[in-house]
C-alpha cells in the first residue's frame, strides 16, 4: 500500500496537468494477496486461541509522590475539577461520574468547563486556586497547563491529573502534581486485536478506520493494533484511512473503501462512533456486518453495546470514561498514606455478545 | 449555449471577448476557463475507470460518488446564489446542525416526520433571515454577517443537543437520507432536481435576472427599478433552507443528529465547488451545472485518494493543488 500511495499522488497531478499519466497507475491496488493462496490456518494465529490479554499490568517502577503538597486526613473535602470541554458524550460521561462519586462520598464539588478553549482553561484554573479548594482535579486540554499546575501547588493545593498529562518538564510528577491517572490506549488497541483475531480465526483483511490524524487515541490504538497483529500473519491491514472520529466520516470512508477493496472482510475503527457509521456503509454495500465483514471497536458506548447486542458489532473495547470513583480512592488514600504512585492506569473493560446487553442501561 | 449565466450589463462573456479579439488560443482558453472543472471531472473519471476497483458499476457511481457528494452540491446551489448577489454564506454548515438538531428532537417529541421537517426547515430559513436582514437592512458585510450564526449557530445547536448525540429510527423522517426513488438515492434525487429548478429560476425567471443585475452592480440595478433587498433576502433564505435541508439528509443518513460534527467545514467544501466551477466571488455571475460539476469534482477526488490509502494530509495537500490548477485554466484568458 506504502508504495502506491506516492505513485497515486504523482500519477493523479500529472493526470491533471496532461492528458497522459494514467496507464502505469492500472494495476488495482487490491493486489496485496497472492491470487490462489491458501487462507492461513488459525494456527499460526496464537491471539484467536489466546485469552483476552486484559489491562495492561500496573506500570512497575513509578516512583511515589512524596514532595507534592499535603493532604489533611477529613471526612469529607472541599475539591474542584476543571473539565476541558463537555461537547462530547464521554467528557460528559466523566464529569458526571466525578460529581456522582462526589456526592456519594459526601464531597462538595465544584466544576469548570472550559469549552474546549486553553486560555478559558488557564482562567478557571487561577479562579478555582484562589477558591483555596482541599484538591484540584484538572482533565488539562493540551500538555500546556504546566505553569498553572505549578501555580497551584506554589498555592499548596494537591493536583490530580485526569486523562491526560501535562509538560512533565514544567510540572513535576510527584511534586507539582501528585498524580495522572490516564487510560492505556495501546493496550486498548491490543485488546482489539485481540478480538478481531476471535471475530475471524485469525484470517482478515483489515479496513482501518484511524481517529483524527495526530490525536494520542488514535496514535496510541493504531499502534497497539498494528504491533499486535504481526502475531498473526493471516491478519493483514489493506488500507488505513483518518475518518475523523465521527459517523458520517467513518460511513463515508468505509463506503469508498469497500468499494475499492472488495476483499476486506473486516473492520477496525479506533472509535465507536466511526464503527457504528461503517456497519451503515457495510449494510449500504448489501452485505452483512457480523457476518460478511467483521467490525471491532473500542469506547464502550451504549449505541456500541446496542450493536454489539445485535450482532453487527464483534466487540468493543471500553475507553472507561468514569474517573470518579479511582480520582476519589486516590486522593482519600493519598490523604491517609501521604503518598501514591505518579502515574495511575484506569482499567477498561471488553464488551462482546457475552456481556453487552447487560451492561447497556449503564453504559454512557 | 453557454451555461454560465451573467448579467450582461456587468460583464461580457469570456467567449464572446475572445471572439471579438479573434486569437484562436484565446477561444481555446476561454473554454478552458468555462469548463475547467468539466475537463477535470473527465480526467479523474478516466483514472478511476482504469485504476479502481469496482468503479465503473452503478452501485459505486450511483450509490457512493454521487450520493456523497449530493450534500455539498446542494448546499454549493444555495451558496452559488447567494454569490451571485455578491455575497456569501458562511453559515451554512452551522445551519445544517441546527435543522438536523431541531428535526432530530422534534421528532422524537413525537411530532411526526412531515412536521419535524417542516419545523426544521422552517428553522433554516429563520437562520436565514437573520442573516438576509444584517445583510440587507443594516449593511453588514456578508461574511461578517453570516460569521455570526457561522459561530453563534454551532452553539445552539450543541445547546439543544446537551452535547449529546440524538439517535433515532423513523424511516419516513430518514427518507430523505435513505429513501430511494426507481432506485436512485433520494440524496441524488434532491440533488438533481433542486439544480434543474435552480437553473431555471436563473435562466427564464424575473427573479433570474434581477439577482444577477443585483450582484453585477447593485446601483444600477436599484436604479432600474429592482428591489435588491428582497432579492439579496431571497437568496440568503433560500441559502439556509437548502443547508437545512442538507442537515436532514446527513442526519437521516446517520440515523443520529451529531451536533457537533453535522456540516462542520461544509461551507468551505461549498466555497470550493463555487470557485472550482469558475463562478467569480465577485457577483453577477451563477453557473448551475457548474456548481455541480464542482462538487462532484471536489468529491471524486478525495475518493481517489482514500480509495487509494493516501494519507489525509496528503489528500488535503493534492486537493489544494488541484484546485489551484483548476483556477488557474479558468484564469489563463484573463
Amino acid at each position: 500500500m506504502r508504495v502506491g500511495t506516492k505513485a497515486v499522488a504523482g500519477g493523479l497531478l500529472a493526470a491533471a496537468l496532461a492528458l497522459a499519466g494514467c496507464s502505469n497507475d492500472a494495476s488495482p491496488a487490491g493486489g496485496g494477496g497472492e491470487a490462489g493462496a491458501a487462507p492461513t490456518a488459525s494456527a499460526d494465529c496464537p491471539l484467536a486461541s489466546a485469552a483476552d490479554p486484559g489491562n495492561s499490568a500496573p506500570p512497575t517502577g513509578v516512583p511515589m509522590a512524596t514532595a507534592a503538597p499535603k493532604l489533611p486526613v477529613k471526612d469529607t473535602y472541599t475539591v474542584a475539577f476543571s473539565q476541558n470541554a463537555s461537547n462530547n458524550p464521554w467528557r460528559l460521561a466523566e464529569t458526571a461520574s466525578m460529581r456522582e462519586e462526589a456526592e456519594e462520598r459526601g464531597h462538595q464539588l465544584t466544576v469548570t468547563d472550559a469549552n474546549n478553549e486553553q486560555a478559558k482553561q488557564i482562567q478557571d484554573i487561577k479562579g478555582l486556586i484562589a477558591q483555596k479548594p482541599d484538591a484540584l482535579f484538572i482533565a488539562p486540554i493540551t500538555e500546556q497547563l504546566g505553569n498553572v499546575v505549578v501555580e497551584a501547588a506554589a498555592a499548596g493545593i494537591p493536583v490530580f491529573l485526569l486523562d491526560r498529562d501535562v509538560d512533565n518538564t514544567v510540572a513535576k510528577p510527584g511534586e507539582q502534581f501528585v498524580t495522572v491517572i490516564v487510560s492505556d490506549f495501546v493496550q486498548q488497541g491490543k485488546r482489539a486485536a485481540w478480538a478481531m483475531a476471535k471475530a475471524t480465526g485469525g484470517n482478515a483483511k483489515i479496513i482501518e478506520l484511524e481517529g483524527t490524524t495526530g490525536s494520542s487515541p488514535a496514535i496510541d490504538r493504531k499502534k497497539g493494533f498494528d504491533e499486535a497483529i504481526t502475531q498473526c500473519p493471516g491478519l493483514e491491514v489493506v488500507v488505513s484511512q483518518s475518518a475523523d472520529f465521527t459517523r458520517a466520516e467513518g460511513q463515508s470512508v468505509t463506503e469508498t473503501l469497500l468499494q475499492s477493496h472488495p476483499d476486506a472482510t473486516a473492520i477496525y475503527a479506533h472509535n465507536d462512533e466511526m464503527a457504528l457509521g461503517a456497519i451503515a456503509a457495510v449494510r449500504a454495500a448489501g452485505k452483512v456486518p457480523g457476518s460478511d465483514i467483521q467490525v471491532v471497536s473500542i469506547d464502550g458506548s451504549r449505541d456500541a453495546l446496542t450493536a454489539v447486542d445485535a450482532g453487527e458489532l464483534f466487540a468493543t473495547v471500553e475507553s472507561n470514561p468514569r474517573f470518579g470513583p479511582r480520582a476519589f480512592d486516590t486522593m482519600e488514600q493519598y490523604a491517609r498514606e501521604g503518598q501514591v504512585p505518579v502515574q495511575l492506569v484506569l482499567e477498561d473493560r471488553l464488551f462482546d455478545k457475552a456481556n453487552a446487553a447487560q451492561n447497556i442501561a449503564t453504559a454512557y | 449555449m453557454p451555461e454560465t449565466v451573467s448579467d450582461p450589463a456587468a460583464t461580457r462573456s469570456p467567449e464572446s471577448a475572445a471572439a471579438a479579439t479573434g486569437r484562436r488560443g484565446a477561444v481555446w482558453a476561454a473554454r478552458a476557463q468555462r469548463y475547467g472543472a468539466g475537463v477535470l471531472l473527465v480526467l479523474l473519471f478516466a483514472y478511476n475507470a482504469l485504476a479502481t476497483p469496482n468503479f465503473l458499476t452503478v452501485q459505486t457511481l450511483l450509490d457512493v460518488q454521487l450520493r456523497q457528494a449530493a450534500p455539498v452540491a446542494i448546499v454549493a446551489l444555495g451558496m452559488a446564489l447567494v454569490i451571485a448577489t455578491g455575497g456569501i454564506d458562511l453559515s451554512v454548515g452551522s445551519v445544517m446542525a441546527i435543522a438536523g438538531q431541531v428535526g432530530a428532537l422534534t421528532l422524537l417529541a413525537g411530532v411526526g416526520p412531515v412536521a419535524a421537517v417542516a419545523l426544521a426547515l422552517l428553522a433554516a430559513a429563520a437562520c436565514g433571515v437573520f442573516n438576509g436582514s444584517l445583510v440587507v437592512r443594516y449593511g453588514v458585510q456578508p461574511i461578517v454577517a453570516t460569521l455570526i450564526l457561522f459561530i453563534a449557530g454551532r452553539g445552539i445547536a450543541q445547546l439543544l443537543s446537551g452535547g449529546r448525540l440524538t439517535g433515532f429510527r423513523d424511516p419516513a423522517f430518514q427518507f430523505l437520507g435513505l429513501g430511494r426513488v426507481a432506485g436512485v438515492p433520494m440524496p441524488v434525487v434532491l440533488m438533481v432536481v433542486l439544480a434543474a429548478v435552480l437553473w431555471f429560476v436563473v435562466r427564464y425567471t424575473a427573479y433570474g435576472r434581477t439577482l444577477l443585475a443585483t450582484g453585477g452592480n447593485p446601483r444600477a440595478a436599484r436604479l432600474s427599478g429592482v428591489r435588491v433587498g428582497r432579492v439579496t433576502m431571497i437568496a440568503y433564505v433560500a441559502s439556509a433552507a437548502l443547508a437545512g435541508l442538507v442537515g436532514l439528509v446527513v442526519i437521516g443518513i446517520t440515523s443520529a443528529s451529531d451536533a457537533n460534527n453535522v456540516g462542520l467545514g461544509l461551507e468551505l467544501d461549498a466555497i470550493a465547488a463555487v470557485a472550482v466551477s469558475g463562478t467569480p466571488l465577485t457577483g453577477g455571475r451563477i453557473s448551475v451545472i457548474g456548481t455541480l460539476v464542482g462538487a462532484v469534482v471536489l468529491r471524486l477526488l478525495q475518493n481517489t485518494l482514500i480509495a487509494q490509502g493516501v494519507p489525509r494530509e496528503v489528500a488535503q495537500i493534492v486537493t489544494g493543488v488541484v484546485i489551484v490548477i483548476a483556477l488557474f485554466l479558468q484564469r489563463r484568458s484573463r
